[in-house]
């Protein structure tokens, strides 16, 4: 199975439409969660994860509280704010202009 | 965008990091065993689920820094942790670290709190409005009420009057009375009366000011007009404080002084505390009223009754010697316009060539700055010195050890320490010692306060001023210090870490002889040893001078005579009324009367409390007329009592009454310089005006006396007995034996028989008074003695351990030459020929510069040079002895080193 890196500058994204998709995760399943929407093409290092969390914490855009899994273990989930909301309509804004320049000049070649 | 919300977080985590991290590592745990599940659920074995799930995750030590630094508090850790690191260095060399804390705190601590004091006596502005526009008429060098003509220092009501009238440069003319009267007033509702002081003054004082009451209002011209017509007064905020408890109601209250009431209409705001420096009154009072207030000064109304300072407001625009011009011409047309101007010749000649300068009042009036200004500027170079030498003290230490440490940074460095987080760990240490040094010095500094108004207060009340710790100064002191610190605690640092590791690793005392030269640290004690030399001589000198000031001979007996004042004035009696004298005669007999006490007597001067001057006019004979006579208003048992000896002639005695021919004593001096050859007894003299001379038979001449101060050259003195030319007369001497404060409240109990009412104040001795007129110079002596010792005992810090550093970095060599047969004492000598000629050479550049300090002070000194060679001996006697015990201690060290060890551990 060939996996790609993901783009850089777009874990935030990633990270905060999955949470607005699943609702409140822990780490492990935001990283399962992101491999798995798309079809296990994107692998995050998953280490990276925690200090994008921890920068989105300061940010604001996530809050964090300790809950209970499935499987009856300790883990911390994350949920999105409204300042986390209003971020990913910037990231995904940025995204797409980001991603249509690239396509214009892909066609243009 | 939402920064405070993000800094908010951010702090919250600094509090809570210990939780932050525990959570990071936790989630960071539970995903990694979530991955190993998977992966076994997908067949692999636990090793290898284990195993490929820390791949996918990543280096989880690096990415747990990485969440940790993400919250950007990193450096603060570090800072923590040098601060940590630095203070457990410091209480490792506890002594090296006191050594350095104190010598930071006395450099900082000494300059702020002179600089205070100097800053209130000298430099600070007056708090009112636009304070460079004041000026003054005169030099205001003046006390008290003069009738000369034609003056430029003293004033009267009238020429105020005419002056704010006529002049075209002041927008505002003001004037106060030269001397405080010290009363004793009571308030309303109250039976004891207390003492106040009273300042008088003109109605426009505090609009020319531009003061406002915090209460009520403050005093305006209309106050001012009628004579005795308005009894109204301002209270200042520190006697609102305390003396009526800050009474909101003070508006309503009464103030009796004297035989008058006074409403109080305002309270001045707390920082005003009028327009002497030193010199707080509680009560401001128009001039209008001088006459109810005691002592009942009168002359509202008399053209040379001349008792005032004058200042005006300039104009905006006008220059000061527009000003001065144009007040000059006013003056002369003032003086020549007064009906009763006594324009003889001889006058007119004098007032043609009269100039009146102005002077700047932005700073206000002080006596105590004529007094303490050249003290306080010695004393701030005493102390400016002490810093320096606290400084080079702070850098030999810092230098001395860092450069000791070079082995424990290679080591640090060689286990991959960056450069910068080394520096920046000695610079911490550094600033940790400053700062804490600087702390010490503002408690010291605010301790030093309080004592030095005490110092610098003469009387048993303390001098008014405000010496709050001078920020600007401060700042600076600390800076140096702070700057000094880093300097030297970090300079050897860059040095270290740019060493050859392996060289400084092979051996951690060098084999680099560099470090045995350390030409800074030697530079650092030979000025050290250079300062402390000159602080010393100064010491010296001021020492002498004191010593020589307080075995002057007074002319009188100082010892075992109380004093005290007496104030007849704040319950009655008038000056001129038979029952005063009475009250004096009465209080003298029952006193007398006491068990070990052999005479007493009321007088208006004993000692350094002013003086009443006037010109002499000697019958058949041509008096020098700029001479002036100090008249002393007495009782029959003064010379008794202060054991003046009498020289020819008699002294007063109960033949002298009111009635009978008016008499006087007079001093040797006097006798020698005024009177025509011959026996002076039985001539006459009279005081006063032609018109109405106070004529004086001389019955007796006595031994001079010091009167004024103990420098002053024998005085013309007279004494006048009280029973023939009756005055309030404030103090009372008693000569007594046995014990002091026995002798005193008999003395007082007995004062209280007579009339129960009479406030006495000043309780104290004839010595004390005699010591309190050479504060300044006990001051100077005491302080620069203190500073000089402390000077020498740091000096002697920094030889010992320049000297413990070199003999450590040296011991290879001299386990060497010890291996080859050198004598203990050639290794002792090794070492102390290098403190002596360090010391030496100290001295040596020392010595001019001591001559010529001297030289700048001699003015200052008493019966003593400048160029003093005692001083200059003695105190390079002790530098010696001191500075060769200081480096012995090391020499000993290195003589004890033993050859096998010290080679052995190479």
């Amino acid at each position: 199975m060939n996996r790609d890196e993901i783009p850089p500058g777009t874990l935030y994204l990633l990270i905060l439409k999955t949470l607005v998709v699943r609702g409140e995760s822990h780490g492990y399943e935001i990283a399962e969660s992101i491999q798995r929407s798309s079809d296990e093409v994107l692998q995050v290092e998953e280490g990276s994860l925690y200090p994008a969390l921890q920068r989105m914490l300061i940010k604001g855009w996530v809050t964090a509280e300790w809950g209970t899994t499935a499987g009856n273990r300790r883990a911390r989930y994350y949920k999105l704010t409204a300042a986390g909301r209003k971020q990913l309509g910037v990231e995904v804004s940025h995204f797409e202009r980001v991603m249509g320049a690239v396509a214009r000049v892909i066609q243009t070649a | 965008m939402n920064w405070p919300g993000e800094l908010a977080r951010r702090v919250a985590m600094l509090v809570r990091r210990r939780q932050f991290d525990a959570d990071l590592e936790d989630e960071m745990r539970l995903h990694l065993e979530l991955r190993q599940e998977q992966q076994m659920e997908a067949g692999a074995s636990a090793g290898e689920a284990r195993l490929a799930a820390k791949r996918r995750f990543g280096n989880a030590t690096r990415i747990k820094e990485e969440s940790h630094m993400t919250w950007g508090w990193e450096w603060f850790e570090s800072l923590v942790q040098d601060i940590h690191y630095g203070a457990r260095a410091m209480l490792r060399s506890p002594v090296l670290t006191a050594v350095a804390l104190i010598s930071l705190a006395l450099g900082i601590g000494a300059n702020t709190a002179i600089f205070s004091l100097l800053d209130a006596v000298m430099l600070r502005s007056l708090p009112v409005k636009e304070p460079s526009q004041l000026v003054l008429l005169g030099t205001a060098d003046w006390i008290g009420i003069s009738d000369g003509f034609p003056i430029t220092e003293l004033y009267s009501y009238p020429f105020y009057r005419k002056m704010q009238r006529n002049n075209e440069v002041f927008s505002d003319v003001a004037a106060i009375f030269s001397m405080l009267n010290g009363v004793h007033g009571t308030v309303e509702g109250r039976d004891q009366p207390e003492p106040m002081s009273v300042q008088l003054i003109s109605g426009t004082y505090f609009s020319t000011l531009g003061v406002h009451a915090v209460m009520g209002r403050t005093l305006t011209d209309e106050d001012d007009k009628v004579e005795g017509g308005n009894p109204v007064a301002v209270v200042s905020y520190a006697w609102w404080q305390r003396g009526l408890a800050k009474d909101p109601s003070v508006l309503n209250k009464k103030l009796k002084i004297g035989d008058a009431m006074f409403n109080i209409v305002g309270v001045a705001p707390p920082e005003f505390f009028g327009t002497k420096v030193g010199e707080a009154p509680d009560i401001w009072i128009p001039l209008s009223m001088m006459q109810q207030v005691p002592p009942n000064w009168t002359g509202y109304k008399d053209n040379f009754s001349e008792s005032l300072y004058v200042m005006g407001r300039l104009k905006p625009g006008v220059s000061r010697d527009q000003a001065t011009t144009n007040v000059n011409l006013v003056y002369q047309q003032i003086l020549r316009g007064f009906p009763d101007a006594p324009l003889t010749e001889k006058n007119l000649k004098k007032l043609a060539i009269t100039h009146v300068p102005l002077t700047p009042m932005a700073i206000g009036l002080s006596s105590l700055r004529g007094k303490f200004s050249e003290p306080l500027k010695v004393l701030m170079g005493v102390v400016a010195l002490v810093l320096l030498i606290a400084c080079a003290n702070i850098a030999n230490l810092l230098l001395a050890r860092s450069t000791a440490r070079a082995r424990e940074l290679a080591v640090r460095q060689a286990l991959g320490a960056r450069r910068v987080r080394i520096v920046r760990q000695l610079l911490t240490e550094s600033m940790l010692l400053a700062f804490a040094g600087g702390t010490l010095g503002v408690g010291l500094a605010s301790i030093a306060n309080c004592l030095l108004i005490r110092m610098v207060s003469s009387g048993p009340r303390k001098v008014p001023l405000d010496v709050s710790i001078d920020m600007r100064l401060l700042m600076f002191t600390v800076a140096v210090t702070v700057l000094t610190a880093v300097l030297f605690g970090t300079m050897p640092a860059l040095r270290a870490t740019k060493l050859q590791l392996t060289d400084a690793l092979k051996d951690g005392r060098g084999s680099h002889a560099e470090g045995t030269k350390s030409p800074v640290a030697k530079a650092l004690v030979v000025s050290q040893v250079t300062l402390s030399l000159v602080l010393l001589v100064g010491a010296g000198l001021f020492l002498r001078s004191l010593v020589n000031l307080a075995n002057v001979d007074t002319g009188f007996n100082k010892e075992n005579v109380l004093r005290l004042q007496t104030d007849p004035s704040s319950i009655g009696y008038k000056e001129d009324e038979p029952r005063t004298t009475a009250l004096y005669q009465q209080i003298e007999e029952r006193v007398s009367a006491l068990h070990g006490v052999s005479a007493t007597s009321f007088s208006s001067f004993t000692f350094h409390e002013g003086s009443w001057n006037t010109n002499v006019h000697v019958a058949g004979f041509d008096t020098d007329p700029n001479i002036n006579v100090k008249h002393n208003v007495i009782g029959n048992g003064y010379f008794a009592t202060m054991q003046i000896p009498l020289v020819a002639g008699r002294v007063f005695g109960p033949q002298d009454t009111a009635t009978s021919q008016r008499v006087g004593v007079i001093s040797e001096r006097m006798a020698r310089t005024m009177f025509p050859k011959g026996n002076p007894i039985g001539h006459h003299y009279h005081i006063g005006s032609m018109d109405n001379p106070y004529d004086i038979e001389v019955v007796g001449i006595v031994k001079d006396v010091k009167f004024g101060d103990l420098q002053e050259a024998p005085e013309t003195l007279d004494y006048i007995p009280y029973t023939q030319r009756t005055e309030y007369l404030s103090d009372f001497e008693v000569r007594y034996t046995g014990d002091f404060s026995a002798v005193s409240a008999a003395v007082q109990r007995a004062i209280h028989n007579v009339d129960r009412n009479l406030p006495i104040t000043r309780v104290t001795t004839l010595d004390e008074q005699v010591a309190r007129s050479i504060t300044n110079q006990r001051l100077v002596a005491q302080l620069s003695t203190f500073f000089g010792v402390l000077a020498v005992f740091l000096s002697c810090i920094g030889i010992y351990g320049l000297m413990s550093y070199v003999v450590s970095m040296r011991t290879r060599e001299i386990g060497v030459r010890m291996a080859l047969g050198a004598a203990r004492s050639d290794v002792r000598w090794l070492v102390m020929r290098e403190i002596v000629v360090l010391v030496g050479v100290g001295i040596a550049i020392g010595i001019p510069v001591a001559l010529a300090g001297g030289r700048l002070v001699s003015h200052m000194l008493f019966e003593l040079r400048g160029t003093d060679a005692a001083s200059l001996v003695l105190s390079v006697l002790i530098l010696l002895a001191v500075g060769l015990v200081a480096g012995y201690l090391p020499a000993r060290r290195a003589s004890r080193v033993d050859p096998m060890v010290a080679l052995r551990y190479e």
